[in-house]
């Protein structure tokens, strides 16, 4: 009798520590895949920042183009760059202050874009066209790869919260990461169509 | 208050917009077929001809570009529905994410070339842009479909093996006619070459990149039956271009 109890234990014991066992691994593996799309958000983001000088170069040249504007999308870009987030600290309030430090460059670029429209003889330049198929691409590609890391987060999110992982999640410090909010107002993608 | 509970709803949102859009897009064919139309605009010939011409490129080089007509994208934008697309048949070789989707959405008026992970070198997005503006729109324009998917076709397989000459940082605005006749020219060299080998049986080699333009009863003229091809690539990442005419 007394054996059967204990063999009950010691089962008992086993099928938790699986679980858990189980458990963790699969933390272990979503938290990966969160940091490895996070690496191409980073990424993406970073190569629209590589564009702007060729961006502010280009207009530049073009005599009595507003100041204000250029050391506007400069500033907002040396800022943006600044901002790097450690992959183990992915956390709500880093993702929300990194998407401001970048939505400021997207309104930047955009007015810039904007006062662009005023002169013709630089809409003109085949270099110019050029600059705007990379931007639009550029913004293609951080779009897709937010979309992408806002998927990993919501699995990750919700495997740590749920029962048995969310005692473990505690004990082994699997904190919950932040999305990215959908773009509203001065996030908004800068609009490319010169066009008009 | 309202902002509390607008807010989970946005991330939510932004969050399964994938998953959404999934459900929009119509499931690969099986048997793979790489050119697929959802709109009855080409013929069978048509199809069977652009069929034969992708797929004869796939055997060659193992690269897969995939043509796909659908209606409309029902308010998704180009981009987002051909990288879902792209990733959901798993468009190109596994390992390689050599696939391209050659996207058309009839009613929208808008297409989208979208370069797998693999071939964003070789098709950066200035290219994509080039052969959707230069090459595919001016057909569609004119309403000839069946000629811009198949110039485009060509447009890309130059592009993919480096061979597609994209004017940069020029200032004038001779630089565009220039290419078009550059390409223009191109085209009709590898007609010549086609012809020449379909017509003498010979191997011609195209270029310096090494790969050929098989001959005879070879891979051009081949239906795609004989050989299966299957879908198992998929990494897009957003990149490419688009336009609409």
């Amino acid at each position: 009798m007394k054996n059967l109890s204990l063999i009950i234990v010691i089962g008992l014991i086993l099928l938790l520590g699986g679980c858990g066992c189980s458990g963790y691994n699969n933390m272990i593996s979503l938290d990966q895949n969160v940091k490895k799309v996070w690496g191409n958000v980073q990424s993406e983001y970073q190569r629209r920042s590589d564009l702007v000088p060729n961006l502010v170069n280009t207009v530049k040249g073009v005599a009595d183009f507003e100041k204000s504007t250029l050391t506007e999308v400069t500033n907002a870009r040396a800022r943006a760059t600044q901002m790097t987030i450690d992959p183990a600290n992915l956390t709500p309030e880093n993702i929300a202050k990194f998407q401001e430090a970048q939505g400021q460059l997207s309104g930047a670029l955009s007015r810039l874009l904007v006062s662009m429209e005023k002169y013709p003889e630089l809409k003109a330049t085949e270099n110019f066209s050029s600059l705007q198929t990379q931007l639009e691409g550029t913004e293609n590609r951080i779009k897709t790869a937010r979309n992408d890391y806002n998927a990993a987060v919501q699995e990750y999110n919700t495997s740590v919260k749920r029962f048995p992982n969310n005692l473990l999640a505690g004990m082994f410090g699997f904190s919950e990461k932040g999305y990215f909010s959908a773009d509203a107002g001065a996030e908004k993608a800068p609009s490319v169509d010169f066009t008009k | 208050m309202m902002k509390k509970i607008l807010l989970p709803l946005l991330l939510l949102m932004a969050a399964s917009a994938f998953a959404q859009i999934e459900k929009v897009i119509p499931d690969a064919p099986s048997p793979v077929r790489f050119v697929v139309d959802l709109t009855g605009t080409l013929t069978a010939d048509q199809q069977q001809t652009l069929e034969a011409k992708v797929k004869g490129y796939e055997d060659s080089t193992s690269t897969q570009i995939a043509v796909v007509l659908i209606p409309t994208t029902e308010g998704y934008e180009m981009v987002d529905y051909a990288v879902a697309l792209g990733r959901k048949w798993g468009v190109g070789q596994k390992g390689k994410n050599n696939g391209i989707v050659f996207l058309i959405a009839k009613e929208d008026r808008k297409i989208f070339i979208a370069p797998g992970y693999g071939l964003e070198g070789a098709i950066p997005d200035i290219t994509a842009k080039q052969i959707v503006d230069k090459i595919v729109l001016p057909n569609f324009k004119g309403n000839d479909f069946y000629g811009g998917i198949d110039q485009g076709i060509d447009a890309l397989i130059l592009a993919a093996k480096g061979e597609f000459v994209a004017p940069e940082d020029q200032n004038n605005g001779e630089g565009s006619e220039f290419s078009i006749f550059f390409f223009f020219i191109i085209f009709i060299i590898i007609f010549l070459a086609r012809s020449k080998a379909r017509h003498g049986g010979g191997h011609w080699t195209f270029g310096g990149s090494g790969s050929s333009w098989s001959s005879g009863g070879g891979g051009w003229s081949s239906s795609s039956s004989d050989s299966s091809s299957s879908f198992g690539g998929g990494s897009f990442g957003g990149g490419g271009a688009g336009g609409s005419w």
